[in-house]
């Protein structure tokens, strides 16, 4: 087709999009010219919120940053409060909060090959995966009370010890996920031929644009950057753990994808050598519900499910935040989507979007 | 890394200085802020985040840089009035795009040279800047619709 080109609204209430995101792409015959993305359809002024809410009561605000992983911002933000106060947690706390930090990554995980299944238009996969994630939900329904957003932690520690026979479940879980990724997986989608089709050589996120845009975590991992601020910063317990960087060196949907699957497998590693050598102890250390936190600049960084989340919190020595900023890991891998997208097919734009992996809560905040 | 801010300290001793807590250099002179991005983009690969902070009548500006290999980061503070602008460091670092959008919606500060300065998080139409430490809930917030909008 010659002449001009149509503009076609993808979103923000388009089924195959996620959450509330929303392309405006410049599409000549089947392929997309230029996109532009617009976000700020979840915005619900959770940095002014801080402002205005006592250092405890923000863990529920927390939770809804990345409602498929709620657990690591719930860690990120009683870290943060923790250094500032210049607290130290026990050991057995930390061995908790990086067996719950990794098991919401799978969980994380998860849900991102589901969906991205359900945009290849294989409802199938979406079914299973979640079915999958259903097992661990119910763990930590079992330990916090709650399941999207467990409200677990708390500033010192978290709110409940493992209950008994716990370790076994987590142990009976693992071992079934793993299972299920190995086999039906690797039949269902790595290493399927229409689904190689589908994913491979689209798509392709150079070393340039990820550099340039900032993006973190597997969407750099799968472009074969090195890092990991798990192993480069170790927080938590992972230092006291044996596991590998997962890279892959082709940086298109596919090696995203696979960046993601290795990942589940590296995580089930993680949380089987610290259940073994969890230590005893108290889970929580006596701090007041309200306190004041001395005045100064606390930045802490974490290594979340979807890359490199960051608060930088601003202290007046009051009862509240003066200022909360959070880096969010999505809204990097946003910024550099337009790029990648340029000259794709329409029917891949759907791939490429899920395959970075945005969540639009922790994007819009 | 101590090193590094000295080397940088060195190189302009009247604009910067180690602020008062020891985490951040600061910039007095604003219109350093790119002759300084330049230096820093030789150690550094993108801009981490940028954080605002408002303390009537100023901003605080927190530009944190990191880089791929290793754990390094640094902080460059700079203080710049309400009223005034300030340059834009997309072209030295290109991940600053989204972060400059965002400053300029939540809190007004307009960047100079930045190629699509416009309101990211918030509608086109949204009345105020509501990370402002003075921003009130006026008539006009509370009965803003959207309808004026433009599809």
């Amino acid at each position: 087709m010659e002449g001009k080109g149509i503009e076609l609204n993808i979103g923000p209430v388009h089924p195959a999009t996620h959450g509330v995101l929303k392309l405006v792409a410049d599409i000549e015959a089947d392929t997309v010219k230029n996109a532009e993305v617009e976000i700020g359809f979840l915005h619900r002024g959770k940095e002014k919120t801080a402002e205005l809410r006592y250092f405890n009561s923000y863990f529920p605000i927390v939770d809804k940053l990345d409602y498929v992983g709620a657990l690591n911002w719930e860690i990120l933000w009683a870290s943060t409060v923790e250094k500032a106060m210049n607290i130290e947690t026990n050991e057995r706390v930390k061995y908790i909060r990086t067996i719950m930090a990794e098991m919401q990554r799978i969980m994380s995980h998860l849900v991102y090959i589901g969906a991205f299944g359900q945009d290849l238009g294989n409802l199938t996969f979406f079914v299973w995966a979640l079915r999958e994630r259903e097992l661990l939900m119910d763990i930590v329904e079992e330990i916090s009370g709650g399941r999207l957003a467990p409200m677990y932690n708390r500033v010192g520690g978290v709110f409940y010890d493992f209950t008994d026979g716990i370790v076994e479940k987590i142990d009976s879980a693992l071992l079934r996920i793993e299972e299920k990724v190995k086999k039906e997986y690797k039949a269902m989608t790595y290493e399927n031929s229409l689904f190689m089709m589908r994913s491979k050589g689209i798509g392709i996120m150079s070393q340039k644009i990820i550099k340039d845009n900032g993006v973190t975590g597997p969407n750099m991992r799968a472009g074969g950057i090195k890092r990991d601020l798990r192993k480069d910063e170790p927080y938590l317990a992972y230092d006291k753990v044996d596991f590998d960087i997962i890279t892959e060196e082709e940086s298109d949907v596919y090696a995203r994808f696979m960046v993601r699957i290795r990942e589940i497998l590296e995580s089930i590693k993680i949380i089987r050598q610290l259940l073994k050598s969890i230590p005893e102890g108290d889970v929580k250390i006596s701090t007041p519900w309200i306190m004041k936190v001395p005045p100064g600049y606390t930045f802490v960084r974490h290594e979340m499910s979807k890359g490199e989340g960051a608060m930088f919190l601003v202290t007046d020595g009051g009862l509240k935040p003066y200022r909360l900023k959070i880096r969010s890991p999505s809204f990097y891998s946003l910024q550099a989507l337009p790029l990648i997208l340029e000259g794709c097919k329409v029917a891949d734009a759907f791939a490429i979007t899920a395959s970075i992996d945005p969540v639009m809560g922790e994007v819009d905040r | 890394m101590s090193e590094f801010i000295d080397s940088l300290i060195k190189i302009s001793p009247k604009s910067l200085k180690i602020s008062d807590d020891k985490v951040a250099v600061e910039l007095a002179d604003k219109k350093k802020l790119l002759k300084v991005c330049e230096k820093i983009k030789r150690k550094f690969d993108i801009l981490f985040m940028l954080v605002v902070v408002d303390r009537p009548p100023n901003f605080e500006l927190n530009y944190i840089f990191s880089k791929y290999e290793g754990k390094d980061t640094f902080i460059l503070r700079t203080i710049i009035k309400h009223e005034d602008t300030i340059d834009s460091i997309t072209k030295i670092f290109p991940s600053a795009d989204w972060e400059e959008r965002e400053a300029y919606d939540l809190f007004g500060i307009k960047f100079e040279g930045h190629h699509n300065l416009k309101r990211i998080l918030l509608p086109e139409d949204w009345p105020g800047h509501p990370l402002r430490k003075d921003f009130v809930i006026t008539d006009e917030v509370k009965n803003w619709t959207g309808l004026d909008l433009k599809f």
